[in-house]
């Protein structure tokens, strides 16, 4: 499998170069430091996959992307980046990439990832993925936590951060009884037993950090 | 100078600023309180103090006209030279302290657009140096300790690599925030319009205060205004938090061909006027002088009990 990589860190590339190496049908065709040389290396070496951190001088990452895909419509462009995948992958995808990680997640993901997209397939993390299911998920019904009233919602949050009624009856200076009468119509709305189940909840939406 | 008529007096003050002028009640064409009036009514000399001359007694019957139209004095002619000498100091000194007024309250202001910018430069500075080196760095430093896991059978040496994994993955996660902190990189990579959604986003997550979002479909702004208007929208949020006890914001963000707009609206206790005005309204202030910045301006109207809204606008100069 002929790869390019591009970073304009050298500690990363040799990284990738190491991780790359270590697997006999990989071979590292080339390396690139900014996106103009991404562009004339793109030409004078044959490849199949191009694995470009997403931040690097010059042209910016989606243009790149962009390029690649109009220039090679049949390879494989993986993007690898600083960047959480939450805010950027889907934009990447957009644009044509066919796998995004973040570089913490590369030691472990980075081969099964460029074997994934060589094969035509598009890689995202068990993360991303998930995240998208519950997109999906949310587009078809309201989902539960949009139930709440503004009140109740901001009563749910603070228990799912792990406040005590009596913490949050101080903080939004009601009665701990209005508190607790709160959290019993959230748990009914949301059809739940349980301050955990809460926490679980808004954990999986990423309602709380 | 010198004026025959109040055609010539009006032209006069057209084109120069003065620190006081004298003007004879009665003159050819337009009589005196008509050309004070149309002086005042001229951004340049509204604040140009008027000495009427009147000729004789009768004319005192008109002072109140004069005053309106805004004398602040009448003298009677004969004029006395030492009297009117004396009238006319007072006045040229009253012009020549407010206008060192006004030119260090523009060097303050000249100051506080340095310093905001200046700032603005060094947290995006520092943001990317601490991103770009140091991140990636670690990120080189995570795939030697892989590369090293790898070649190890010790499962007690596995289990150190694993956890110097861990470290620096939590490491860079604080680097991101750090960074992300300083300055959100969604601004420069994706605009404003992306990066208000984010921060709301951000800021629900945090405290669990809901934001309702409408934006616009993404355009790309100029930068230096997407970087006022965002940290105009963080100034609100923040204020938001700490003292508005609600628990909801709504937050709408336009963007015309000539300007940009944002309008955050909370259900919180309101803001009242001594908040305001008091010391601890630097904030208000702040926000205020970024906007003035670019020729914005911001409005903050509350009502106890019916929450507060902050509306801010800012011209884009074709740029958009």
């Amino acid at each position: 499998m002929k790869v390019i990589i591009a970073d304009d860190h050298p500690v990363v590339r040799q990284g990738l170069r190491q991780m790359l190496a270590a697997e006999s049908d990989f071979s590292v065709v080339g390396e690139a430091k900014n996106g103009q040389e991404v562009v004339e290396l793109s030409r004078r070496v044959p490849w199949e996959v191009a694995v470009l951190d997403y931040n690097m001088p010059g042209k910016n990452g989606l243009e790149l992307i962009k390029e690649l895909r109009q220039r090679y419509p049949g390879r494989a462009v993986l993007i690898l980046s600083m960047y959480p995948e939450d805010r950027y992958a889907v934009r990447a995808l957009k644009a044509g990439a066919a796998g995004y990680l973040t570089k913490e997640s590369a030691p472990e993901e980075l081969v099964s990832a460029i074997r994934k997209v060589a094969g035509g397939g598009r890689y995202v993390t068990p993360t991303l993925g998930e995240k998208l299911a519950l997109e999906l998920e949310d587009n078809r019904g309201k989902p539960l936590h949009e139930t709440l009233s503004d009140r109740e919602y901001q009563v749910m949050w603070m228990i799912a951060s792990g406040k005590t009624v009596r913490q949050i009856a101080d903080e939004l200076f009601l009665s701990p009884n209005t508190v607790s009468t709160h959290r019993t119509r959230i748990l009914r709305k949301m059809n739940m037993k349980s301050n955990a189940e809460l926490m679980h909840y808004a954990i999986a939406h990423h309602l709380v950090d | 100078m010198i004026a025959q008529s109040g055609e010539e007096a009006l032209r006069l003050a057209l084109k120069n600023d003065f620190a006081v002028i004298l003007l004879d009640v009665r003159m050819p064409g337009i009589d005196g309180f008509e050309t004070a009036r149309l002086i005042r009514s001229r951004e340049r000399s509204s604040q140009t103090p008027v000495i009427f001359l009147t000729a004789a007694a009768d004319e005192m019957a008109s002072m109140f006209r004069g005053y309106e139209v805004g004398a602040v004095d009448y003298l009677m002619k004969p004029v006395v030279p030492e009297v009117l000498k004396s009238k006319v100091a007072v006045f040229v000194e009253l012009h020549r302290k407010s206008e060192r007024l006004r030119e260090s309250e523009d060097k303050l202001r000249r100051l506080a657009a340095h310093l905001i910018s200046i700032r603005e430069e060094e947290r995006a500075h520092i943001a990317r140096e601490i991103h770009d080196e140091l991140g990636q760095v670690l990120t080189g430093l995570k795939m030697e300790v892989g590369w090293l896991a790898k070649r190890l059978t010790s499962e007690e040496l596995i289990e150190k690599t694993d956890s110097m994994g861990k470290l620096i993955d939590s490491t860079v996660q604080t680097v991101r925030k750090i960074a992300t902190g300083l300055r959100p990189e969604m601004l420069d990579d994706m605009g404003l319009i992306a990066a208000v959604g984010w921060q709301a986003k951000e800021f629900q997550k945090r405290t669990g205060i809901r934001c309702r979002v409408k934006l616009p479909p993404e355009v790309k702004l100029d930068i230096d205004v997407s970087t006022t208007m965002f940290r105009i929208f963080q100034e609100i949020l923040t204020n938001v938090a700490r003292h508005s006890r609600a628990t909801r914001v709504d937050i709408e963000l336009k963007v015309a061909v000539e300007q940009v707009a944002l309008d955050v609206a909370d259900n919180g206790v309101g803001i009242s006027d001594g908040d305001m005005s008091g010391k601890k309204s630097l904030g208000l202030l702040g926000m205020h002088e970024r906007a003035l910045l670019f020729g914005g301006d911001v409005r903050i109207s509350g009502s106890a009990g019916h929450g507060t809204r902050v509306s801010v606008s800012i011209p884009l100069r074709g740029k958009a």
